[in-house]
């Protein structure tokens, strides 16, 4: 896409999302506008300068200065950080949301900062079991989550929301209206679905055009964090670091499993196409594996700070 | 509670409609079959050839019109059409059933020259129809804006050349206000001729013989043969101004085309007026049917970023301390259905800046 023409006066260039589109031509009344968010996906703040000589007035000339690209059509491509509305404006601090690798069972592969994805019980019993019918913790490969039997492992996705900061102790809690109840969690579904941390499939909200399906996890799925940090270490007055990486008030955590689709479980198909075939040193041993790399989208459907979790599936040749 | 979305009320989304017009300038030259006539595109079947903007075979040719003619079986060159006669005959009932209809018994109904069905009057019982592509008319053509130019006298390569003296131009002169509503096609106008040629030679008179059709919405238009037939010029037009077609493209300008309509292929005839056409113009119309969302965000609402950049260790990047006025700049406008899915989206060309001291509102306009 090009910049738009910012010479004259500001113009808005609107443009209907592949979505949009696919959702006018069914008809089916599914094409309705009901809300709307503003987005600044080209700004980045650390060009705002609190110290510019020339004062006040001279502190976001940059940002101001920023060329904005033309209207993505796919849908997933934009908006992909949003202004927020909170009606107190002396907030100094705001959450955010961390992949929380502290814990034994939600670490991502050693040294490849992504989490893999077994894709089918060849390869778990190859790369997380030291034998077809363990279930054991200790049998897991640190980061490798099992496609094909989630239920049968316990590594987990895991994210934490809240402050991470020093300068505001971990035993204050987190302010009410910056606590997450719901995540959206957005991931191919070509590849996989989602599943709780027992395993059981989570119900998708809706597969756009593009194949990327859209969780919503809130309820029991969503649990608060700070209870659960605090029922596993006294120290309230020093960041619990063995639970959480975090280092300020905690809001919420969210986690989830990957259970790998059919296609990838019974195909190559997708690995073809999207993928490779290389060799891939998983713990101390090596081999030939077929991989697609991936990632999820984690979203805080309050605060809509995101992050995104690198995924890898990989499937033993 | 801290929220990204905000949902559009009753007074937040307005429909308008919106007629935009554009110009469209044909050149004679391209319509006279420049690049060697292979922009001029003959069928097989011969019923009509098509003119492009480009050679046919290429991808980036457009299409721009189909000309063609056709004789009506009350037509006095009906018996006399030696050549593709009942492919001539089917044009025409073609052509008349979409655009003229049929009357209280099922009959196909002529072309009526001046568009009054109920008084009679003089047909038009040979005609020619010149068909533009939708890409130029869009949705209609806009009325009183029609007018074609044909060269008179002399021959028609050197009239393209510009070497001819004299034109006739024939135009929907007045149908803004007044055009007919009768016929199963939509609207139309009459088309009449006037003067414009660069001698000077034709006499008030002259204007004003009503010599065609223009169908707005169907983007046809419909010419009687006798403005190429030096036979039927009007007793107070000169024979010498007038655009005659004889024996083909070779030998214009002297005598009667009914030898050409009756004696020709349907290319051959064609080929023939294409080379008299100076020019063609109009201005189309598109209907635009618009929903204006209106996105307004008050002074307490999007002030904070969800941008990753815009929090260092979770401290605010643009505050020092907390009673520092959060800021945060609008580049995109996401429009969004209920479960959130992202249905349309507008960007500005440059960030706005949004703060508890400002509100904003911003129009987005879809078009449909």
């Amino acid at each position: 896409m090009g910049f738009l023409d910012n010479s004259g006066d500001i113009i808005l260039d609107a443009v209907l999302t592949d979505t949009g589109r696919y959702r006018l031509a069914k008809g089916d009344g599914s094409f309705k506008i009901t809300k709307y968010a503003f987005g600044d996906d080209e700004i980045n703040y650390e060009i705002y300068n609190k110290s510019h000589t020339s004062g006040s007035a001279y502190y976001d000339l940059k940002i101001l200065q920023t060329p904005v690209l033309e209207a993505f059509t796919n849908n997933t491509s934009t908006m992909n950080s949003k202004l927020v509305s909170i009606p107190r404006t002396n907030l100094l601090f705001m959450p955010i949301m961390m992949l929380n690798t502290v814990k034994d069972y939600s670490q991502q592969v050693s040294g490849k900062d992504s989490y893999y994805v077994a894709v089918d019980s060849t390869t778990e019993d190859a790369v997380a079991y030291s034998n077809s019918k363990a279930k054991e913790l200790t049998d897991a490969t640190a980061g490798i989550l099992g496609g094909a039997r989630p239920a049968d492992h316990d590594q987990v996705i895991l994210i934490d929301q809240g402050l991470h900061t020093t300068k505001i102790s971990q035993a204050f809690t987190l302010d009410p209206d910056l606590k997450e109840g719901q995540y959206i969690v957005q991931m191919d579904n070509r590849l996989g679905s989602l599943s709780d941390k027992n395993g059981s499939p989570l119900p998708v909200n809706y597969i756009d055009d593009d194949q990327i399906a859209t969780y919503y996890v809130s309820g029991q799925y969503v649990q608060n964090l700070y209870d659960l940090v605090m029922s596993n270490t006294d120290q309230l007055n020093t960041p619990a670091s063995t639970e959480t990486p975090l280092d300020g008030p905690l809001g919420t955590q969210v986690q989830c499993k990957i259970r790998s689709s059919t296609t990838l479980q019974t195909s190559n198909y997708l690995f073809e196409t999207l993928g490779g075939n290389k060799t891939i040193t998983i713990g101390s041993a090596g081999g030939s594996y077929r991989y697609i790399d991936s990632s999820m989208k984690f979203t805080g459907v309050s605060t809509g700070y995101s992050i995104d979790v690198p995924v890898r599936f990989i499937k033993k040749t | 509670m801290a929220t990204t979305f905000k949902t559009f009320s009753n007074n937040d989304k307005t429909s308008t409609r919106t007629m935009l017009h554009e110009a469209i300038p044909l050149t004679g030259t391209i319509v006279s079959g420049t690049y060697n006539e292979e922009n001029i595109k003959n069928y097989s079947h011969g019923m009509f050839q098509s003119v492009y903007d480009y050679p046919y075979l290429s991808s980036s040719a457009n299409h721009i019109l189909d000309i063609t003619y056709g004789i009506s079986k009350d037509s006095a060159y009906s018996s006399s059409t030696t050549v593709q006669q009942e492919k001539k005959l089917n044009i025409y009932n073609q052509m008349a059933q979409v655009l003229v209809g049929y009357d209280a018994t099922g009959s196909i109904r002529l072309f009526d020259e001046d568009g009054n069905f109920a008084a009679g009057g003089a047909t038009i019982d040979e005609a020619w129809f010149f068909n533009f592509s939708r890409l130029l008319t869009k949705d209609e053509i806009k009325k009183g804006s029609f007018e074609m130019t044909f060269l008179t006298g002399g021959a028609a390569t050197d009239a393209v050349k510009g070497e001819s003296g004299a034109e006739l131009t024939i135009g929907d002169t007045g149908s803004a206000n007044d055009y007919r509503v009768n016929s199963p096609a939509g609207e139309y106008g009459i088309l009449y001729t006037k003067s414009s040629g660069s001698t000077g030679a034709f006499s008030d008179g002259y204007d004003g013989y009503p010599c065609g059709m223009i169908y707005y919405q169907a983007g046809i238009a419909v010419l009687t043969a006798s403005i190429f037939n030096n036979l039927h010029v009007p007793s107070n037009v000169g024979a010498e101004n007038w655009v005659g077609l004889d024996a083909g493209p070779a030998a214009v300008g002297s005598g009667s085309c009914q030898g050409l309509m009756t004696g020709s292929e349907i290319s051959g005839g064609v080929e023939g007026v294409r080379d008299r056409i100076k020019n063609i113009s109009f201005s189309n119309t598109t209907e635009l049917n618009s929903t204006i969302h209106f996105c307004r965000a008050n002074h307490n609402e999007f002030n904070y970023s969800a941008n990753p950049t815009y929090l260092s260790a979770s401290q605010i990047v643009v505050k020092d301390k907390a009673a520092d006025s959060p800021v945060a700049y609008v580049t995109t406008i996401g429009l969004y259905a209920p479960d959130n899915e992202l249905l349309a989206v507008a960007k500005l060309s440059e960030p706005i800046r949004k703060d508890p001291t400002t509100e904003l509102t911003f129009r987005v306009r879809l078009d449909y």
